[in-house]
């Protein structure tokens, strides 16, 4: 039966995830932003709060329910991230990207090895190199290369764009074994931190999403286990290519629900304004213009929320959702981008207020939602093939 | 727990609404425009399955309405064809609103015969919403009604003043029912319906001439000066809260149609393109042509999404003002995607969208006159 109302456990998720944003994330925005950087306290505080108290309470209830929804616990508690502060929202201390390729192409021993550390109650964080300096979404070209000498694969090459890359313990790198096969000669391997050969470079300057950490990795003769390639479960058949779609199937859901996060705030932030700050003697007409702007924004915005939670829906019921994950974010990117341009317009940022500096902030964390895990062109590449299976479309 | 999937029954109602979409609405758009009405066999077609008589069972009804299930329904009828869509919807929401907003003596002079197997399918009822804005919104209601105890008889009588546009059925329907304030009173506790004779004094009915859409669906313009109903004529008590349940279902239903007007366009270019060589490949493989398709289908799934939340409020009971404001966002934005796809299906088909072989022509200006 269709139904958009939480569960109690959703409900209180959902709760505990604002409060975070609330007492963690709102203070520090600005500052982290300033200095692209992200105090040690954060990390210690996120770690006690993610991995005890309130939300293992939270977890057990959810785990409690008759019918988990983790993809849509998922996406509801980044929206409330992302509505405190996206950039340190990526910077929670957990697996982050590096756990769906590992969950779905690692065996239970691998999982057990990579992703056990995570519960020791130290600070653990894990990425995903996909990218190149000469590849985005076309990963078909993939230069970076595994070859496997004696029990070793021997990884060369040079990745960039890494979230969390230069503070992960594991990097789950995706690597070509024979370049003469195109997308189904890529591997994911597990790369851990401190591993000879594996160089941080970079830490890029960015115009948004600023406390993030985005790194460049540079692999040089980096030597690494045998059984360190996530090789599938049956046999790294399916592994490679289909392995990283795969993941992107999961994560683009999360990112339109911080999407949604930013745009929220912002949406917020602009009514706020209009009813606290836009003075009395400001003409009607025009108020009036913003308001039913504002009005049909809100919708908007609700509309890309319910796409995120349709996609999050089909994954928990394993229904294939590749075609909705990819709505939901190309969606949740662009009304980001409508949103936060629109708050700038009205508000005009520029003067010493918090809520302006905030809404400029957004402003300029938005744009990379519509590129990363896909442009907003790829996203609409992926629905169309998939409402046009029949027809090949390049 | 939130669950996108209608249940089973639902979807085969919906199913059941599909198939007489494409086999008895679909081939019909062309010929119902042409003759400004609807086929009286099409008619008894869509009643003898039900999906035309939400009334209780009392009544002779096949069942009390639900918002989830009608929508879908809904959103069927207007993939067929949006004009026969709205032609039947609309004779539907007269008595709908007696139903949902009258009292129980009302119901039982207006709900039977529409249930009548032999000849209720050919009643119309009617429900005057827009009014001059066009907007199908609560607050652009503005026709006021005011209560007048100065009769020579003794008798309360009912003055309505204002204008209504767009009712369907509107010159000729049985009931005649009229939304408007009581006492100008803002705000969804200050709505009420009103049934309105034939011969009222002071009101004026207009044929709606050379439409530019929906001509299938006929319909009037009223304006109401000084109109005075008597007292039984106001349905259930000023500011019942099924005032504003019959105004949400008409903007829920008409989504639906709206929703289905989208996915009628979307489809029948995808055919289109499908097949359509241009450089020796089918045009759906360009990306100038493939991204259209991307965009109507993630904007007509978003704006379902929002008009399935506002059923299910609908069916919940929610309160009125979030009920209104939700109903009101669903039906917004489906008319906007029923728009813009249907402008775009006629852009992909090309010049062949612009010729009236193709019922492209028609939608864009069916959708156009949602309006």
């Amino acid at each position: 039966m269709i139904d958009f109302t939480l569960t109690k456990g959703q409900i209180a998720a959902r709760e505990h995830a604002h409060q975070v944003a609330v007492e963690e994330m709102r203070p520090i925005s600005l500052e982290c932003d300033r200095t692209e950087k992200i105090p040690q306290s954060f990390f210690l505080n996120m770690q006690k709060r993610f991995w005890g108290g309130a939300s293992a309470q939270a977890m057990q209830q959810a785990q409690e329910e008759a019918e988990r929804q983790n993809n849509l616990y998922s996406v509801i508690s980044q929206e409330e991230m992302a509505w405190g502060d996206a950039a340190l929202s990526t910077a929670i201390p957990g697996p982050g990207l590096a756990a769906p390729p590992i969950l779905s192409q690692g065996t239970p021993e691998q999982q057990a090895r990579f992703l056990g550390p995570f519960l020791d109650g130290n600070l653990h964080w894990g990425a995903l190199a996909l990218t190149e300096p000469g590849i985005g979404s076309d990963v078909a070209g993939m230069a970076t290369t595994a070859v496997l000498d004696g029990d070793e694969w021997v990884l060369n090459g040079h990745k960039h764009y890494i979230t969390n890359g230069a503070r992960a313990d594991i990097v789950v790198t995706f690597a070509t074994i024979d370049k003469s096969l195109g997308r189904e000669g890529i591997r994911p391997f597990v790369v851990p931190r401190g591993t000879p050969g594996l160089i941080v470079g970079r830490i890029e300057e960015k115009m948004g999403l600023r406390a993030s950490q985005t790194a460049e990795l540079i692999y040089e003769n980096c030597r690494i286990p045998r059984d360190n390639l996530l090789s599938g479960r049956d046999g790294g058949k399916k592994a490679g290519f289909k392995a990283a779609m795969g993941t992107l199937d999961a994560t683009r859901p999360m990112v339109g629900a911080l999407a949604v996060g930013i745009a929220r705030a912002a949406h917020e932030a602009t009514v706020e304004w209009i009813n606290e700050e836009l003075p009395a003697s400001f003409p009607s007409r025009k108020r009036h213009e913003m308001e039913e702007t504002l009005e049909e924004l809100g919708q908007e915005l609700e509309m890309a929320r319910f796409l995120v939670w349709r996609a999050a829906w089909m994954a928990d019921k394993r229904i294939p959702n590749s075609k909705e994950a990819s709505m939901s974010k190309a969606y949740a990117g662009a009304l980001l981008m409508k949103i936060t341009a629109t708050a700038v317009q009205f508000t005009a940022p520029g003067e010493n207020s918090e809520r302006k500096q905030l809404i400029a902030k957004w402003f300029r964390d938005a744009k990379v939602f519509d590129i990363f895990e896909g442009t907003a062109q790829i996203q609409r590449l992926v629905i169309a093939r998939r409402m046009f299976p029949d027809i090949d479309i390049p | 727990m939130p669950n996108f999937a209608p249940t089973e029954e639902q979807e085969e109602v919906r199913e059941l609404a599909r198939s007489l979409a494409s086999e008895h609405l679909r081939p019909y758009g062309r010929e119902a425009e042409r003759a400004a009405n609807v086929p009286a066999e099409l008619l008894r077609t869509l009643a003898s399955t039900g999906l035309t008589t939400p009334f209780p069972e009392e009544f002779g009804g096949s069942g009390p309405i639900e918002a989830v299930t009608y929508t879908l329904i809904a959103e069927e009828l207007g993939f067929g064809d949006g004009a026969i869509a709205m032609h039947v919807l609309g004779s539907l929401m007269g008595p709908l609103t007696v139903m949902l907003a009258g009292s129980e003596q009302q119901q039982r002079a207006y709900l039977p015969p529409f249930c009548d197997a032999q000849g209720g399918y050919l009643r119309h009822g009617s429900l005057a919403f827009a009014e001059r804005t066009g907007g199908y919104t609560l607050g652009e209601i503005s026709a006021t009604v005011c209560m007048d105890r100065s009769t020579p008889s003794g008798d309360t009588s009912w003055i309505v003043n204002g204008t209504k546009r767009d009712v369907i059925h509107g010159a000729a329907s049985s009931p005649r029912v009229i939304l408007a304030r009581l006492d100008g009173q803002p705000g969804p506790h200050g709505l009420c319906a009103l049934v309105v004779p034939d011969e009222t004094p002071g009101l004026r009915i207009t044929h709606d001439d050379n439409k530019l859409g929906l001509i299938a669906a006929p319909s009037a313009s009223y304006t109401l000066e000084e109109a005075r109903l008597p007292a039984d004529s106001l349905l259930g008590e000023p500011g019942h809260p099924g005032v504003v349940r019959a105004a949400t279902l008409y903007q829920l239903l008409r989504a639906g149609v709206a929703c289905g007007m989208a996915r009628a366009g979307l489809e029948y270019a995808a055919d289109y393109a499908r097949q359509r060589i241009a450089f020796g490949r089918p045009i759906v493989s360009y990306q100038g042509i493939a991204f259209m398709f991307a965009e109507m289908a993630m904007k007509l799934d978003a704006a379902r999404l929002l008009l399935w939340r506002a059923a299910t409020s609908w069916d919940k009971g929610t309160e009125v003002a979030t009920l209104a404001r939700e109903a009101e966002a669903a039906h917004y934005q489906a008319l906007k995607i029923a728009k813009s796809a249907t402008i775009d299906t006629i852009q992909i088909l090309g010049g062949a969208g612009f010729m009236q072989d193709h019922p492209a022509e028609m939608w864009m200006r069916n959708a156009a006159a949602m309006e």
